[in-house]
């Protein structure tokens, strides 16, 4: 019996489906005495075979820094701060840009997965949760701030898009020729020290394709981290220190003018 | 040109600081008071986070202290032992506020303890500077003679026990009443970022009865005692002294105490007392204005970040 002779097995040639690629202008932004923010330029390219209409995301997510947050109440006339509302899992820089606004590139539950956007960023505020039981069903997450929950996560996202520190940009990346995208990332000078995660994503049909991801560090350097390091590695010799500082130079100066 | 401050992580003009330095160091040296009230409120309005403010002033204080202070050590100014005794007092209160302080922070009240602290005791003092010191200034352009200081000393100062000389300050007295004011000025200093002058130098007048003369000079010598120990346990404590925003301040601070402490005795004293209760009255009123005015925003970020 003869087999008939199997063809050579075909190397089997990933498909060659739709992939984007990007880099940073600057993946090490150094803070020093000097810095005043910084603007970061991000280059990317869509290589696709067809040409299929391809979205963009750009998510820049900072270190995670717990936002304590309070609201004003009006006690005996005056304005005072409510106890603080602690959330946790929010990030201290956080930048959505996209080439259309994110709803129209994916559905929400997408996006959700994704946490690409500003609405779905997995924030809450441990502390003022509890579980119990309700309606028998056992495991239920109550948050303490119950409607209020959602006014409060808007005030969040409020106050850091007033201080420069999140934003959502849904032209932020554009297309400057053919599968050539750019889009910049503006640090301000509170920007958090620490590694950010940038992560690119191609939308086609609605679904994620393909993706990239970059890091961007931004560490304190020279003068600046000596000093910083100084005062939090030996921080008593720190206060020891500054206290001579302005003793001796208060004393200089009553000497200087007695001279004169 | 701007320079970003390693501990404060803001960015502000390192010129207008040594300015800022200068012009509140004068009025330190002209008054003979730490300027801390000024300077700290000042400070937060350029955006420097609170803790740093406060704990960055006390080390500037310190050094427009230090400046002035050698010059009325050497005309015989001060009365150390009334300055160690107030300083031991302060050191304890210093410890106790910045503990205080922190839990403040924690609990999400200390902007709202610092704002009533400068209206309570600011208004209050600078109203009573502003209204005793105008009444004499009125009662010499009517040629009256000036108010008999009452010199009736209180019973209870000598009813006390653990009584102490005072040669300088001619004073035999119980060590408590200055202990206990120097644990309250301490408790203010590391609070509202102050050394404490504004509210020692009156006191020491009414309720100690010192000789006018080594008031100044004694409250500043509490006061570098007192800001130093604040300024290093907040070092040490928080890691909240920003060094390069205290040198910049102290730069032009030291120097313009000194200009300060000459223009001094171009003007009566009584003038001087009028103004300096404008401006410390003016401070609590600005800082107090926030509690009564409708907020911006009804929620506000607290201590974010640390």
């Amino acid at each position: 019996m003869i087999t008939p002779a199997l063809p050579p097995p075909a190397i089997v040639a990933p498909e060659p489906g739709p992939t984007v690629s990007a880099a940073l202008t600057e993946a090490n932004v150094r803070v020093t005495s000097a810095f005043s923010g910084a603007q970061i330029v991000l280059y990317g390219a869509v290589f696709d075979p067809e040409t299929r209409p391809s979205d963009v995301v750009v998510i820049v997510r900072g270190p995670d820094q717990p936002i304590r947050i309070a609201r004003k109440v009006r006690v005996a006339g005056l304005w005072v701060n409510s106890r603080p509302v602690v959330f946790e899992g929010a990030p201290g820089f956080y930048m959505a840009a996209s080439s259309r606004p994110l709803t129209e590139i994916a559905s929400f539950s997408t996006l959700r997965r994704l946490g690409a956007g500003i609405d779905h960023l997995p924030m809450n505020a441990p502390e003022e949760e509890r579980i119990e039981t309700r309606y028998g069903v056992r495991d239920v997450v109550v948050s303490r701030l119950g409607g209020d929950y959602l006014e409060w996560r808007r005030a969040v996202i409020r106050l850091k898009e007033k201080a420069d520190l999140y934003a959502t940009d849904q032209d932020g990346v554009r297309f400057v020729d053919k599968g050539l995208f750019r889009a910049e990332i503006d640090l301000p000078t509170s920007a958090p020290i620490g590694e950010y995660q940038t992560e690119i994503i191609l939308f086609q049909e609605g679904e994620p394709v393909s993706r990239r991801s970059r890091t961007i560090t931004v560490e304190k350097a020279g003068l600046e981290r000596w000093l910083y390091l100084f005062a939090h590695e030996r921080p008593w010799l720190y206060g020891i220190v500054s206290v001579i500082i302005a003793l001796t130079s208060g004393w200089l100066a009553s000497v200087v003018f007695r001279r004169r | 040109m701007d320079i970003y401050l390693p501990i404060a992580e803001v960015s502000v003009n390192a010129g207008v600081l040594v300015l800022l330095g200068a012009v509140v160091g004068f009025i330190s040296g002209l008054f003979g008071i730490g300027g801390g009230f000024l300077m700290t409120p000042i400070l937060l309005w350029m955006g420097i986070p609170p803790v740093v403010a406060v704990a960055s002033e006390a080390n500037h204080v310190a050094a427009s202290s230090a400046s002035s202070v050698i010059s009325y050590s050497r005309r015989r100014q001060v009365d150390f032992r009334m300055g160690g005794v107030l300083a031991a007092g302060g050191a304890l209160g210093a410890l106790v506020g910045v503990e205080v302080f922190r839990w403040l922070r924690l609990m999400g009240q200390a902007d709202l303890v610092v704002s009533l602290s400068y209206l309570i005791f600011l208004g209050l003092i600078g109203g009573l500077m502003l209204v005793e010191s105008v009444g004499s200034v009125l009662r010499q352009r009517r040629g009256l003679a000036p108010a008999k200081p009452r010199d009736r000393r209180p019973v209870w100062l000598y009813g006390l026990p653990f009584k102490v000389r005072f040669p300088r300050s001619r004073l035999y007295i119980s060590v408590i009443p200055p202990v206990v004011l120097g644990i309250f000025v301490g408790i203010l200093s590391a609070i509202m970022g102050v050394g404490g002058g504004f509210i020692l130098v009156p006191a020491m007048v009414y309720l100690l009865r010192m000789p006018a003369g080594v008031v100044v000079g004694t409250s500043l010598f509490q006061i570098i005692i007192t800001t130093s120990l604040a300024s290093i346990l907040q070092a040490g404590r928080n890691q909240s002294v920003d060094i390069v925003l205290a040198t910049l301040l102290l730069l032009g601070g030291v120097l313009g105490a000194q200009f300060g402490a000459r223009a001094s005795s171009r003007f009566r004293a009584e003038e001087l007392r009028a103004v300096l209760g404008l401006i410390v009255l003016i401070m609590g009123l600005q800082m107090g204005l926030v509690l009564f005015i409708n907020p911006e925003d009804p929620f506000i970020l607290v201590g974010a970040g640390k």
